[in-house]
């Protein structure tokens, strides 16, 4: 076990001004508030919450296509919001993106071949003449074939795209990928393959995973801890089965409550605890407690502060009504 | 079966004739739905599941054919054969499509027409198939309204359809869908494009007013969960063909075809402790050129010979039950051929 | 036992007609992996550019356009080189000749010959056309693909320029170009590229500005991209049709700009020929001689046309959505 995190993000923000004309009143949309997190070698940490909770913004601002706001990201130890040039094409080789979208996120103009090849040119990994080479190795592992190298992107199914991109991030032997919904687009045998793919090569390779997805049963099938956001808010992390089978904060009850489980007699005769209203703007929020006005335990107390993430045996939970 | 059915489909045939040839969308699909039941129709995209829905609501797209079948719906026949020309077909499809059967759809901004109130959307197909006055037809919308759980309606109904949220206009749609009492509702990925929280609170409502309104829901969904905390049976589709179909019991705990059994075990059931996942290998077929035999012959872990060669009959397992698939030929040799034919 | 298997395969139709119950042992053994179609790809492999060309090919106005110009480019060279007459050479005793084996199109009121002097005249108006288009794809899309990828303030203060280069009238620019450099084919290709790469531009960018939000340039710039190689070879590639369709429709805007100019007599200096001058020539024999006028003026229209053609039949060919 390593000694310390790989990826350590802390007290991160990202907002977007959203203001449309100059004479409007200022409109911030917190995307990403005051979130902090580890993520350590070889782990996969699971993030879920409902659409704008801020999961995808987090994701793409530790990549840098979004300017991070304020915080800092330290990847061993190392912060990596400034850098730039080299350093950051250094940055770029260890830490990866998979995208959701296997549709748009392959350049359509492309070779199957040029695209999983242009990560190797752009940071020249090996000998020009090796590459190839390499391609069709990459294109054995994540279960194309030789004779695939030469085809265009939109010749194949969802979850073949969704392997190409797979084989582009790993030409650059990454030590952590952010996978962004990876499997969300595609259909229910499909999801599967890419799942086992993505944990073959973990296990190979060792590779951390941030897993950003809305499917609770598929993200504790693979996660090793869980992180559940509220509207740019981190509310509960701890490990899968704690966040499963015990979650603390009402929020996450909420939400596990409300995934449809493939077994109808437990399906059926399950209990939901139904929210109330639906998700707010993240457009200025007032203060305290993102989750108060659906949280059917709110106290004044939660109208005025935001709870912080406090750490209860091993799981953090961000909520003033549990007791320690 | 003699009991009463609301719809009964059988041999249903679709094809699409595109650039690229013909796409052989649904092949041969016999199904049925009884009064007050929610029935699933599982299947991959591609599988057919929507296009044969579509055939039957009299909505397919114009290079689209439906080339074989027939479709009684309360005992009338409404497929395209039984009508004396085009003309004719699309009033009755009409007049049935507003009254008797409804759908629902996966994204609610295509079906709502952004420049009208919420209240002109409701009450225009009220006062199309009754003879209510437009007072009474508008107090109509608003027990809808009401029904479906949107708050304060009185204020709500005068508003556009941006200004409610996803989960608000599936809402007004499934409003709309029940304005004039169907006896069938049809429900394509209705929660598809909702987060957790509002699909719990979607698919509640669905469950409730099936029960309350007495019509029949058939679920298109792709979600297995969806399918087995809603519905009571269930229809397994790929590749153009129905593989197996039952109770939503025989389905999930005694599931006969190999793909049923590999759709199932390539989700995880969050309740249970975690085990590998076992996908399917491959792809869906290519619809342009379907395999003769069975659909899944290749993908399937025991595929036969046979398998390649011709598509398997449908074989009951119970009463609700059945399956299309050799390996039960296979079995019954196996004990001795007990039974013949 | 193979034979069974192959002996249905060739023939499933005996099969069909058997009782379930009837069919061979043999077929219910387990199927060799190597009989399934495993992963297939659909379609044949096909690059967006054959594709297109397949489509392009079934319009037949287009092919009708795309064959017109070609042959009035192999004219244009050709013709000048082996007629024994030249642009400029008179011949007083031949004026006003009608259509003859030794003039196919007559001569003029110096007793040229017209076929040579179009084709001289062709020479320049489609390389004004050819290049003015050249021109205006580079730097339109060079500016224009650099606004819309940079954006935020830089590309608000260089928008603004165009919009003001694209205000002043054109003639005006011709005008003070001619003024400055003197009236030749250089001054009148650089007037008519003045004001033209704007509109390209103005294409590009917004072309640029959606597609550097999909994933596929995220994705480049995650893997650590440079931003001229993501500019160039994810975004602009991308955009690709409309430029090219943009680039085809500029032709006959210039070669009808350059017409226009050389009719109202601001343009290339006599004797030179241009489809213009020729026409303008032209006009005052008008009533008496109107054959010396319907030459020119036929050889704008259909290079024109075929160019639009080629133009209409490429949008379609490399836009499939419009179809």
């Amino acid at each position: 076990m390593a000694d310390r995190p790989y990826i350590s993000i802390q007290h991160l923000k990202t907002y977007f001004d959203v203001t449309r004309s100059l004479f409007e009143k200022r409109q911030i949309v917190k995307a990403v508030d005051d979130v902090s997190l580890d993520i350590w070698p070889g782990e996969t940490l699971g993030l879920v919450g409902e659409s704008g909770c801020g999961k995808s913004s987090l994701g793409r601002t530790i990549v840098m296509i979004n300017k991070p706001t304020a915080g800092r990201i330290l990847v061993e130890g190392e912060d990596v919001t400034a850098l730039r040039g080299e350093a950051l094409k250094r940055f770029r080789r260890d830490v990866q993106m998979i995208f959701q979208d296997p549709y748009a996120s392959l350049n359509p103009r492309m070779t199957v071949g040029e695209i999983i090849r242009e990560p190797m040119d752009i940071h020249s990994i090996s000998e020009p003449d090796a590459r190839d080479a390499r391609v069709v190795e990459l294109l054995r592992i994540v279960g194309l074939k030789p004779d695939h190298i030469r085809r265009y992107p939109h010749e194949f199914s969802g979850g073949q795209r969704q392997r190409i991109s797979i084989a582009r991030t790993l030409a650059l032997n990454p030590r952590f990928i952010i996978c962004d919904e990876p499997i969300s687009a595609l259909d229910v045998s499909i999801q599967a393959q890419i799942i086992n793919l993505l944990k073959n090569v973990q296990r190979e390779m060792g590779i951390a995973y941030l897993f950003i997805a809305h499917d609770i049963g598929m993200v504790k099938h693979i996660s090793d801890r869980i992180g559940v956001m509220y509207l740019g808010h981190l509310v509960e992390l701890g490990s899968s089965d704690d966040v499963y089978f015990k979650p603390l904060h009402p929020y996450t009850r909420a939400l596990l409550s409300a995934i449809p489980i493939p077994d109808p007699v437990a399906g059926k005769a399950r209990r939901r605890t139904m929210l109330q209203g639906e998700l707010p703007t993240p457009l200025n929020p007032p203060p305290g407690c993102p989750f108060r006005q659906r949280c059917p335990q709110a106290t004044a107390r939660c109208g005025e502060t935001m709870p912080e993430l406090r750490e209860i045996q091993g799981h953090w939970v961000a909520c003033h009504n549990i007791e320690r | 079966m003699a009991e009463n059915k609301l719809l009964e489909v059988k041999n249903l045939t679709v094809n699409f004739h595109t650039e690229q040839g013909t796409v052989y969308a649904v092949r041969d699909v016999s199904f049925d739905v009884a009064p007050g039941e929610i029935l699933g129709l599982v299947g991959e995209s591609g599988s057919g599941k929507s296009v044969s829905m579509y055939a039957i609501m009299g909505l397919l797209a114009q290079n689209g054919r439906v080339e074989a079948g027939q479709v009684l719906f309360d005992g009338q026949d409404i497929s395209r054969a039984a009508f004396p020309n085009e003309k004719s077909y699309l009033r009755t499809m009409r007049q049935l499509r507003g009254k008797d059967m409804a759908m629902i759809f996966q994204d609610p901004m295509t079906f709502l027409n952004p420049v009208l109130t919420i209240e002109r959307q409701l009450i225009e197909p009220i006062l199309n198939h009754t003879r209510l006055t437009r007072a009474e037809a508008k107090a109509r919308a608003l027990e809808l309204m009401r029904q479906v759980g949107i708050p304060s309606p009185e204020k709500r109904i005068r508003q556009y359809p941006h200004e409610f949220s996803g989960g608000m206009r599936q809402r007004i749609i499934i409003a709309i869908a029940l304005a004039n009492r169907p006896k069938l509702i049809i429900a394509d990925e209705p929660t598809t494009a909702l987060d957790v929280t509002i699909q719990a609170q979607i698919l509640e409502l669905l469950k409730e007013l099936t029960r309350t309104t007495g019509a029949s829901t058939i679920m298109i969904t792709h979600d297995l969960g969806v399918v087995a905390s809603m519905c009571d049976r269930v229809n397994i589709m790929y590749g153009g063909k129905l593989v197996e179909t039952g109770t939503d019991r025989e389905i999930y705990y005694q599931p006969n075809h190999p793909y049923t059994m590999g759709l199932l075990s390539c989700v995880n059931n969050p309740e249970e402790e975690d085990r590998p996942l076992e996908p399917i290998p491959g792809s869906p077929p290519d619809l342009l050129k379907p395999p003769r035999g069975c659909p899944f012959v290749n993908r399937c872990e025991q595929a036969m010979k046979v398998c390649k060669l011709r598509m398997p009959e449908y074989e009951n397992l119970s009463p609700t039950h059945l399956s299309a698939c050799w390996l039960n030929e296979k079995r019954r040799r196996e004990r001795g051929g007990e039974r013949n034919g | 036992m193979e034979d069974t298997y192959r002996k249905y395969l060739a023939d499933p139709g005996a099969l069909d007609a058997l009782d379930p119950s009837e069919i061979p042992d043999q077929l219910f053994e387990k199927l060799d992996d190597s009989e399934k179609d495993s992963e297939f790809v659909a379609m044949a492999s096909k690059t967006y550019f054959q594709d297109a060309w397949c489509r392009f090919r079934r319009n037949k106005m287009a092919l009708i356009g795309l064959i017109f110009i070609a042959v009035m480019i192999l004219a244009a060279i050709v013709i000048p080189i082996l007629s024994p007459y030249t642009y400029d050479g008179q011949d007083m005793l031949l004026r006003n000749a009608p259509s003859s084996w030794a003039h196919p199109f007559g001569t003029d009121k110096f007793g040229r010959d017209i076929l040579v002097r179009c084709m001289y005249g062709a020479r320049i108006s489609l390389s004004v056309g050819f290049a003015a288009a050249l021109l205006n794809l580079v730097i339109g899309v060079v500016y224009g693909g650099i606004c819309g990828f940079i954006g935020g303030q830089f590309d608000l203060v260089l928008m603004r320029i165009v919009d003001i280069l694209y205000s002043v009238p054109t003639l005006l620019y011709v005008i003070l170009i001619m003024l400055v450099f003197g009236a030749n084919i250089f001054s009148v290709l650089l007037a008519i590229c003045v004001s033209s790469w704007v509109g390209m531009a103005r294409q590009v960018r917004a072309q640029v500005l959606s597609l550097k939000e999909q994933e596929f340039a995220q994705a480049a710039y995650v893997i650590g991209a440079s931003k001229p190689r993501i500019l160039f070879k994810h975004l602009v590639v991308n955009c690709m049709g409309p430029i090219i369709v943009n680039t085809t429709l500029m032709v006959p805007d210039a070669i009808f700009t350059e017409a226009f100019l050389a009719f109202v007599g601001i343009g290339i200096s006599i004797p030179m020929a241009s489809w213009g001058t020729m026409a303008n020539d032209a006009r005052s024999l008008l009533m008496s001689y109107p054959m010396q006028m319907v030459w020119p003026v036929a050889a704008i229209c259909l290079t024109m046309l075929s160019l639009h053609f080629i133009g209409d039949g490429l949008s379609e060919a490399l836009d499939p959505r419009k179809r």
